[in-house]
């Protein structure tokens, strides 16, 4: 009776123990809440900020394999709010005190964000990660500003040049002839005066409406920028790092949007709303044009659907790398990679990183890249099972061959803002060509200083 | 009325001579309005004035997206005039000031002040009933939420078919391609949106002055046999002067600094600023910007000079509507 009353005992003491001990334990966690915020089209790209909600069981596994005593809460904030008003909002959270842990934003915001300190360089992290290894080095390139690495790439697209193959065939072309244009672009056979004058064909034949021959999106951004390119036109001066604005390229660039306007019938796009007049105008009455190949997905699911959808596109719009200036010349196009970068104000920086890492993997994104048709930014992805479903992905991917980028640098907002107001002088015949040089380079003066290398 | 006013006050400060009232009750009956007053000061200095010195110091920095959190912006070594050089010498400022006049005149003279006026004067000569009913309805494009009414706007402006106005009106008389009317005729649209809602404001205070006229004038001036115009151009208008001076004022003002259904319905377009207002470009200037280039400083400086031009205009019509005249006491009371 004793030894059983003192067993009863000594099992109870350990039974006791036991309990605080694991209570300790558990006490001793310590969950890290990290915020993340993304912009992104619902419903295609909710997987940007999804895949996390995802990844942070993942990342609590290995925490806890690993012992250590952290684990993340992940709270993903996603919206399609403007980019002007999404990277006002980081920076004025910021200077409350509450930006988010992982931002994801393009890789042209990178300068102007490390340069006043908002964000912090990777390196020394993103090593411990070899998954990051993956990622293509031209998109490491874009996260890099003065020597560092401000963040890792989340995706790539390549902006196309979309032509309407019904409105081609109203206006005589033969099927083979509409099949061999993208590839008569890429040998640059097919020049961006050639699309001009087919666009004024289109019109003068009544096919297309004046102003519909050719169309830019509606509003200032990054599809301008590989005309200008095409013209032979540079960005970024290699040396210094500051901006440059080449006025023999420029003079081209404005002349070409000013006869597009003028002579061409084109250009009838600046100023329109995107959804009640840009999207339905470029997915049915508009012969040449130029998106990106994320809104493949968006017409198919907002736009077309009634009409089949992406079935109804194959059927019907063809697309191509931006043609070349010049008979002989190098097509291009542009990629604008967006970055998850990691605020300073984070105060678990490896934990961020880490949870980046689980999102940049084969699985998480290629269902972000099919979902919303954005290009993958993974060695070896094109062999990946799902991935080569999805046909314009693989159709498309030749592109990153000729892919130009935007500039890192915290004056690319002023470049462009100033910029586009001259292209849209120009197109509404405010302007010619002569004045739109001299007003960018006088507003470029101007606003910039000696941060502006005029050629 | 008046003059016993006075001397039943001269009484009472003779009666209290000398002043035995103690100092506590001497010092509470000197504060009380103070203290009543005190909430009004304190908001109007913390949400008005503090913000009004930080925008104008504000309009002498360059502060912007690069330099936020590092550019002391308080101390004047940082301040120049540039902000101001540069919108004087901006290539669109001719358009977007022309642009600013023609919003606000044409929406103040067809809507806030014409419209609200003719609404006033039917409403207050029919059926009271049929003349409330009328005005309560008119309020229905204030009562609904701005984006909500733009979104209506919108869908009667669409292409066709959608568009309600080219499917049901336009289409059928065969006028128009079905084009987006905003596009083709934005001026349009911005005046009558924003004059439907401006139009009401006035349309109250119009109604309930000219409800307030006695009615022996109006008996009067019809025994004296004078005109429905003649009545309203000799006794109605002039004894509304007042509400006049007081909505074409605030609704000058309200309107140089309105731009959100600019904002919602074309946001300065479709054209280069084809439809940018002064207010719109501080807005743009500060907060709006594709790639993020929002410049606070910049966009302080258009919003100063609007503030400037705003007070003067005040004052322009204060002098045109002699102020001082208005608020003299009635000739009537003084007999």
């Amino acid at each position: 009776m004793k030894v059983s009353r003192s067993l009863l005992s000594i099992s109870l003491i350990v039974i006791l123990v036991m309990s605080f001990t694991a209570m300790a334990l558990a006490q001793d966690l310590d969950i890290i809440p990290i915020k993340v915020r993304c912009r992104a089209k619902p419903p295609m790209e909710n997987w940007r900020g999804n895949n996390f909600l995802l990844a942070e069981n993942e990342l609590n596994a290995d925490l806890e394999a690993a012992g250590d005593l952290r684990r993340v809460k992940v709270e993903v904030i996603q919206d399609n709010l403007d980019w002007g008003e999404y990277i006002t909002e980081f920076v004025l959270g910021y200077g409350a005190g509450e930006s988010p842990d992982i931002w994801l934003t393009g890789h042209e915001y990178i300068g102007t964000q490390a340069e006043a300190g908002r964000i912090i360089a990777l390196d020394g992290i993103i090593e411990e990660f070899p998954i990051y290894n993956l990622v293509f080095d031209t998109l490491w390139d874009c996260t890099k500003y003065k020597g560092e690495t401000w963040g890792v790439p989340q995706d790539a697209e390549a902006r196309p040049l979309y032509w309407n193959k019904t409105l081609l065939k109203k206006l005589g072309w033969s099927d083979g002839e509409i099949a061999a244009l993208s590839g008569k672009i890429e040998k640059g056979e097919f020049t961006l005066y050639d699309m001009l004058e087919t666009a004024k064909q289109a019109v003068d034949k009544g096919v297309v409406e004046p102003g519909n021959g050719f169309w830019t999106r509606p509003k200032n951004g990054p599809d301008f920028t590989p005309f200008y390119y095409a013209f032979g036109g540079e960005t970024i001066d290699s040396a210094t790092g500051k901006l440059v604005f080449d006025k023999t390229a420029g003079l081209k660039y404005y002349k070409f949007f000013y006869d597009a306007a003028q002579k061409y019938g084109s250009m009838g796009c600046l100023g329109l709303d995107w959804s009640s007049a840009w999207h339905p105008g470029v997915t049915s009455k508009v012969l040449f044009w130029v998106g990106g190949t994320w809104q493949w997905a968006e017409w198919a699911e907002k736009f077309l659907k009634d009409l089949g959808g992406e079935a109804y596109m194959w059927e019907n719009f063809g697309f191509g790398l931006i043609p070349a200036a010049e008979k002989g010349g190098k097509p291009n196009s542009l990629t604008h990679p967006l970055a998850y970068l990691v605020s300073s104000q984070c105060k678990y920086p490896d934990l961020a990183v880490a949870l980046i890492a689980k999102v940049t993997n084969y699985g998480p994104n290629t269902r972000h890249a099919i979902a919303s048709t954005h290009l993958g930014i993974l060695k070896g992805q094109t062999e990946y099972k799902f991935y080569k479903e999805s046909r314009l992905l693989s159709e498309a991917l030749y592109m990153l061959d000729y892919t130009t980028f935007l500039p890192n640098n915290p004056y690319w907002g002023t470049y462009s803002t100033i910029t586009y107001e001259a292209l849209a002088a120009v197109v509404s015949g405010d302007f010619t060509p002569e004045e739109a040089v001299d007003f960018v380079v006088e507003g470029l003066n101007r606003e910039l200083g000696d941060k502006i290398i005029i050629k | 009325m008046n003059k016993n006013f006075k001397l039943e006050r001269e009484i009472n400060s003779l009666s209290n001579f000398p002043n035995s009232k103690p100092y506590f009750p001497k010092l509470k009956s000197w504060l009380l309005p103070y203290a009543f007053l005190s909430p009004t000061l304190v908001v109007v200095t913390l949400f008005f004035f503090v913000p009004l010195v930080i925008v104008f110091i504000l309009s002498f920095t360059n502060l912007d997206m690069t330099n936020f959190g590092i550019l002391k912006w308080w101390q004047p070594a940082n301040w120049t005039l540039d902000n101001y050089v540069k919108i004087f010498t901006n290539r669109f400022f001719p358009r977007i000031l022309n642009n600013t006049l023609m919003y606000v005149s044409m929406t103040l003279i067809f809507f806030n002040v014409g419209m609200a006026l003719v609404i006033a004067l039917i409403t207050t000569n029919i059926n009271r009933r049929v003349g409330f009913t009328f005005r309560l309805i008119w309020l229905m494009c204030r009562l609904t939420p701005v984006v909500v009414y733009i979104m209506m706007w919108k869908a009667l402006a669409g292409p066709a078919p959608m568009g309600v106005i080219n499917k049901h009106i336009l289409g059928p008389l065969g006028i128009g391609a079905g084009e987006y009317l905003l596009n083709t005729n934005p001026w349009l649209f911005i005046i009558l949106v924003n004059g439907f809602i401006g139009a009401s404001f006035g349309m109250i205070i119009f109604s309930s002055a000219i409800e307030a006229i006695p009615k022996d004038y109006m008996i009067a001036s019809k025994v004296d046999g004078a005109s429905t115009w003649q009545t309203i151009r000799y006794i109605t208008i002039p004894m509304i002067r007042w509400p006049l001076l007081f909505v074409t004022t605030y609704q000058t003002l309200s309107l140089l600094t309105s731009f959100e259904q600019i904002l919602l319905l074309t946001n300065g377009g479709p054209g280069l600023y084809e439809t940018e207002v002064w207010s719109l470009t501080a807005y743009h200037r500060a907060f709006s910007s594709y790639f993020g280039n929002t410049q606070w400083g910049y966009g302080s400086a258009w919003a100063v000079i609007l503030v400037i031009i705003g007070i003067v205009m005040a004052i322009v019509y204060l002098r045109v509507f002699k102020f001082n005249e208005l608020i003299q006491e009635p000739k009537i009371d003084q007999l």
